[in-house]
């Protein structure tokens, strides 16, 4: 047994409560758990596991029998097991269960391991306008594009959908067409469904071997009661969506209750005399479980979070679970009448469930796919798990062990215990803390002299930057520019790019120069001159000129951009230029 | 046609090969339903693309079921457009089904095509007229497009066809963007009915009551979030706020202390637990909290004026000043602020500054008596008797007015004012020899001359006591007006509250400071 082995508390306290009775991480089982059943085959007292196995990829379906850790037989199966059941057809002695295996829109039933019978879906009603459409086909009436073109009309209007031969029909080439038509006009035309869950209904005794209904959901929304031993439809419910998973107690001929999850995010809840739903669970996400323990409803949702309904409908608690949950399956150990719910999740663990308490977690080599708890040889309480990579594993709860609801209450959280993280304080605080309360007013007043200070140099630079033109925005109304410089490059060449953009609603500039200012003996700039075009308003001039860093020795420096005007020696406008380090050598 | 024959079988080859003997069946679309969506319900994505690819491959793409989940699963992975694609195309394969049309116009709402959604919303909602998801997401799409009086009525529409939280608790925000807090209130405790243990409704309510000074029942509220979920950041800190109003400031840190732990970059919980050791006086450690605060957000004025307030029990008036002038030039309208900047301005010395600060305070307040208390011991201090009458008299005015709605004074501050009146020969006003109810430690005033001898700087303890035990009205200042008195208030603090609404400035006349 190589189950994780942590030292953690719950892990060891969990496998205290499981003996490990077996593991095979290579059974080749891929299944679900609504394709594994325990039965009482040979009513020999020794309960085997029958195994819908789903194969790999569209093949090797196959019904698996297991006695004990060995497997005994194997039947092929035609196509994917949808699930399978172990039920008593008869009151025939030996009481031996038949198998039931859902696939396609067959139930496939065998006794003895040997297949015994067959039942068919009943067809789903045929458009009446599409029946008489072949009709005209099948008496070569009409050509295959006529056909063709009054199928479509149909499918775009009518209530009940196309049967599948009309919809493939429709996706032929012209030149595929007259021989599909030959080769299905005479066929009967048919609308068939497929099963896509089953479940097991007693049928007028609760004992443990009474002679049990299936109870089926299909892909046309409907929900079927079959009786054992005839085969025919006792009840037909309608549902508004496709069921998924079905949960059936009660009895037939009395009283029973079938909790249906369907594909919308709905769960309904179905009595006996009720030919609709009776109430309605709406779900914000989708079921991915679900089992009824005793009067009330667990529903787990792709959420990762699992609910308890009552039986009308009502949410009674909701927990957030680690991890997302793969299936669910219910624990009942006859013995000491504990119910609970098993939840196998994606993060390999078991999580046990009794209501909101959780009562034990079982750690998983692998992500377990397939849950199943019952009575498996001679012993009673048996889990079987089977893992997403094909494993089988078989434990068997511990008669000593016991269940006790944990408190609710988690305690503190873990943060509560957590020291605030507050610094010291240090010396130096103290030092400057003192020294403020005993000089606070004479900080104060050099604090604010500094300020007024400041303040006053700030606005005469401000002032003599307006007065030279020496901002890069032009501040007289006649030339209104603006110019932005951007230098590009590594050195010891730059680039110097400079936009030059005339701000006026509609007056051109005219006749303005451009010159540098900038230490001679560290940068050349070629051509250090220019006579600026005419700056229509508006649009971007980029002006564009060489810089070569003369030195070596990382220094930088401001070049100076003037605008000027023609004629005159104050600028427009200045930019300062912050030169980057020339990070290349100067050349010699 | 019974024969175990459903098998897959290849088109052209199975049908030359089977026509002599029998037809070979058609595969029935929809037989791998149940696997996709099993697969799909698990999150096991890649199955799931595996067998949807399978059935494309063998129905030729026309299996609406594939095309569907295929769809949800490129939405997941975030590939919105091409599942928007896909939806569209299974709203051409099957046009009668309202839940093609309704992903149509989720992926077109993910998109942000917010009128295009409410568009193909419509459409689907005339295929299924009582379909609660379209309701509840045309009042989301509305809610986006800014018409919240649609978006409403929708929402309402949701709730009347089937009860759930999403759409109450959207309808309850948008009705708080209205104002609408009554009305947010009763939707929010009908959703509540429905789950009980819905933590950000219980705290959303909690919050709204606190809002509308219900304290009991908010804290009740509170209270429960708490039990189910104990690291609740934002009850947490709404829950601690009220026991640090009541002075349960160990309770109200070892809450904090969760909260720290799984959101430690929290500003309004800084500033919390900076509060909770003022008043433990722990004035070092509420500082660096304070700053810890301030750093994760330095716009926020509450912290500032929290600064202040610490730093002036810490008698470090000038950085008292700068930190209540930053909260000032932040947030004009608090008539505290200026209080706090006087009395910071008038240890510094700046008496006319002091002045003009007060005086702003006093323009901007209407109900806190202590701003004209202190102005007047200020006005009195500096012989300007006029002045503190005028300020007095001002101060009864609130005094009476307060005392109709039964607000509890604070001893201190009766104390302080009795001898003020006394000082200024009103002291036999009846307004405070009334006051007779047990006034609540919340507010001390702590006068302390500077004339008078300073208290010695010694532990944050003995600072502490200091300025609690008022040492300040000394039994001379009746007598000589060459001593200067002035109140030193403790405010109470500021404890934040996420997303506390109520706080907002009410318009105030640009104030120019004096001392800048």
């Amino acid at each position: 047994m190589s189950s994780s082995s942590d030292s953690s508390s719950r892990e060891g306290e969990s496998r205290s409560k499981w003996l490990d009775a077996h593991y095979d991480p290579v059974a080749g089982l891929n299944t679900l758990s609504s394709c594994i059943a325990l039965a009482d085959l040979h009513g020999d007292g020794d309960f085997k596991m029958v195994v819908g196995d789903m194969g790999h990829g569209p093949y090797n379906m196959k019904l698996k029998v297991y006695k004990g850790t060995a497997r005994m037989s194997e039947n092929a199966l035609l196509d994917l097991p949808t699930g399978v059941a172990a039920f008593l057809m008869d009151q025939n002695e030996p009481r031996t269960p038949a198998i039931a295996v859902a696939s396609g829109p067959f139930i496939y039933v065998y006794k003895n391991l040997r297949p015994y019978f067959k039942f068919t879906l009943p067809a789903m009603e045929v458009n009446a306008l599409e029946k008489e459409v072949w009709d005209q086909a099948k008496e070569d009436k009409i050509d295959p594009v006529t056909l063709k073109e009054m199928l479509e009309s149909i499918r775009d209007k009518a209530e009940i959908p196309l049967s599948v031969r009309s919809l493939r029909f429709l996706m032929l080439e012209l030149q595929e067409m007259e021989a599909f038509v030959n080769t299905y006009k005479q066929q009967p035309l048919k609308r068939q469904t497929v099963i896509t869950c089953m479940g097991t209904l007693k049928k007028n005794m609760a004992d443990e071997d009474a002679v049990c209904c299936l109870v089926i959901g299909t892909e046309s929304g409907e929900l079927f009661i079959l009786d054992p031993e005839a085969f025919t439809i006792l009840t037909r419910v309608s549902l508004s969506s496709v069921p998924t998973l079905l949960d059936v107690t009660g009895q037939y001929d009395i009283e029973y209750r079938i909790t249906v999850a369907c594909r919308n995010g709905n769960v309904y809840i179905l009595r006996r005399d009720s030919k609709r739903p009776k109430y309605c669970i709406e779900l914000s996400a989708q079921v991915v479980g679900l089992v009824r323990v005793q009067k009330n409803i667990m529903i787990g949702t792709s959420h990762e979070t699992l609910h308890g309904y009552s039986q009308k409908g009502k949410r009674l608690w909701t927990v957030t679970l680690p991890a997302s949950i793969m299936t669910m399956s219910l624990l009942e150990q006859k013995s000491r009448g504990i119910q609970a719910v098993l939840v196998g999740l994606k993060n390999m663990e078991v999580h046990l469930y009794r209501d909101k308490n959780l009562l034990s977690v079982i750690n998983t080599p692998d992500i377990v796919t397939g849950l199943c708890f019952g009575r498996y040889g001679r012993e009673d309480d048996t889990l079987i798990m089977t893992t997403q990579g094909g494993g089988l594993l078989i434990k068997i709860l511990k008669r000593t062990a016991q269940f006790e609801d944990k408190d609710t209450a988690p305690g503190p959280p873990t943060g509560q215990s957590i020291k605030l993280n507050v610094p010291k304080k240090t010396k130096l605080y103290v030092d400057q803390t003192l020294r403020e309360r005993e000089n606070a007013v004479a900080m104060h007043r050099v604090f604010q002299m500094d300020l007024y200070r400041l303040r006053l140099s700030a606005a005469r630079a401000y002032v003599k930057a307006l007065d030279a033109s020496l901002a890069p925005v032009s501040s007289t109304m006649q030339e209104p520019l603006t110019l932005n410089a951007a230098v590009q490059g590594i050195g010891p060449q730059f680039k110097l790019i400079l936009n030059l953009q005339n701000t006026s609603v509609n007056r051109p500039s005219m006749q303005l120069l451009i010159s540098f200012l900038y230490d001679e003996k560290l940068y050349k700039i070629k051509p250090a001159f220019f006579k600026v075009p005419l700056l229509v308003p508006g649009l971007n001039y980029p002006i564009e000129t060489f810089v070569e860093c003369c030195s070596d020795k990382g220094i930088s420096d401001i070049i100076k951009v003037f605008v000027l005007r023609e004629g005159k020696s104050t600028p427009l406008l200045t930019a300062h230029i912050n030169m980057p380090v020339s990070e290349g050598l100067a050349a010699a | 046609m019974a024969e175990e024959q459903q098998e897959v079988v290849p088109q052209e080859s199975g049908l030359r090969k089977s026509r002599v003997q029998k037809v070979p069946e058609l595969p029935i679309l929809e037989r791998r339903n149940w696997l996709i969506h099993l697969h799909y319900v698990r999150k096991d994505y890649e199955s799931c693309k595996a067998v949807i690819k399978e059935q494309l491959q063998a129905t030729q793409g026309v299996c609406e079921y594939a095309v569907y989940v295929q769809a949800l699963i490129l939405r997941l992975e975030g590939k919105i457009q091409e599942s928007l694609e896909l939806f569209q195309t299974c709203a051409v394969l099957n046009p009668t089904s309202s839940d093609n049309l309704k992903q149509v116009a989720r992926s077109l709402f993910l998109l942000g095509k917010h009128k295009a959604a409410v568009e193909v919303y419509n459409e689907a909602a005339r295929l299924n007229q009582k379909d609660w998801e379209i309701c509840h997401n045309l009042g989301v799409c509305y809610l986006f497009l800014k018409d919240l009086s649609k978006s409403k009525e929708q929402l309402t529409l949701a709730l009347q066809l089937h009860r759930q939280d999403l759409s109450a608790i959207t309808l309850g925000k948008i009705q708080l963007q209205e104002g609408d807090i009554d009305g947010a209130i009763q939707t929010f405790t009908q959703a509540l009915q429905l789950s009980p243990e819905n933590t950000e409704l219980l705290t959303t309510l909690g919050l709204l009551y606190l809002q509308n000074g219900l304290f009991q029942k908010a804290f009740e509220y509170l209270g429960n979030a708490l039990t189910y979920d104990p690291s609740n950041y934002k009850g947490i800190l709404a829950a601690g706020c009220m026991m640090q109003s009541h002075g349960d400031y160990d309770v109200a840190l070892s809450k904090y202390r969760v909260a720290a732990s799984s959101v430690p970059e929290s500003s309004p919980l800084w500033n919390n637990i900076g509060m909770c050791f003022y008043g433990k006086k722990k004035y070092v450690a509420a500082i660096s909290c304070l700053k810890r605060a301030l750093y994760l957000s330095p716009f926020d004025w509450r912290v500032l004026y929290n600064l202040g307030l610490v730093h002036l029990s810490m008698q470090q008036y000038a950085s008292a000043f700068h930190f209540l002038s930053a909260a000032i030039s932040l947030h004009h309208g608090n008539a505290g602020l200026y209080m706090l900047l006087a009395v910071a301005l008038t240890y510094l010395d700046d008496i006319e500054n002091a002045k003009s600060s007060y005086q702003q305070a006093a323009s901007l307040d209407q109900t806190d008596p202590l701003v004209n208390l202190n102005f007047a011991v200020l006005l009195y201090n500096q012989g300007d008797k006029k002045g503190a009458l005028g300020q007095y008299q001002e101060l009864e005015r609130k005094v009476s007015a307060l005392r109709e709605t039964s607000t509890e004074f604070d001893p201190e501050m009766v104390d302080m004012a009795q001898k003020l009146g006394a000082a200024l020969q009103v002291g036999e006003s009846l307004v405070w020899t009334r006051q007779t109810k047990d006034p609540k430690g919340k507010q001390r005033g702590a006068g302390k001359g500077p004339g008078a001898e300073q208290a010695p700087l010694g532990s944050n303890q003995a600072l502490g006591r200091a300025m609690s035990s008022a040492a300040g009205y000394s039994k001379a200042s009746g007598l000589s007006s060459g001593i200067t008195i002035s109140t030193v208030s403790k405010h109470p603090s500021l404890p934040l509250e996420p997303e506390d609404p109520s706080l907002t400035s009410s318009t105030a006349p640009d104030y120019r400071r004096g001392h800048s």
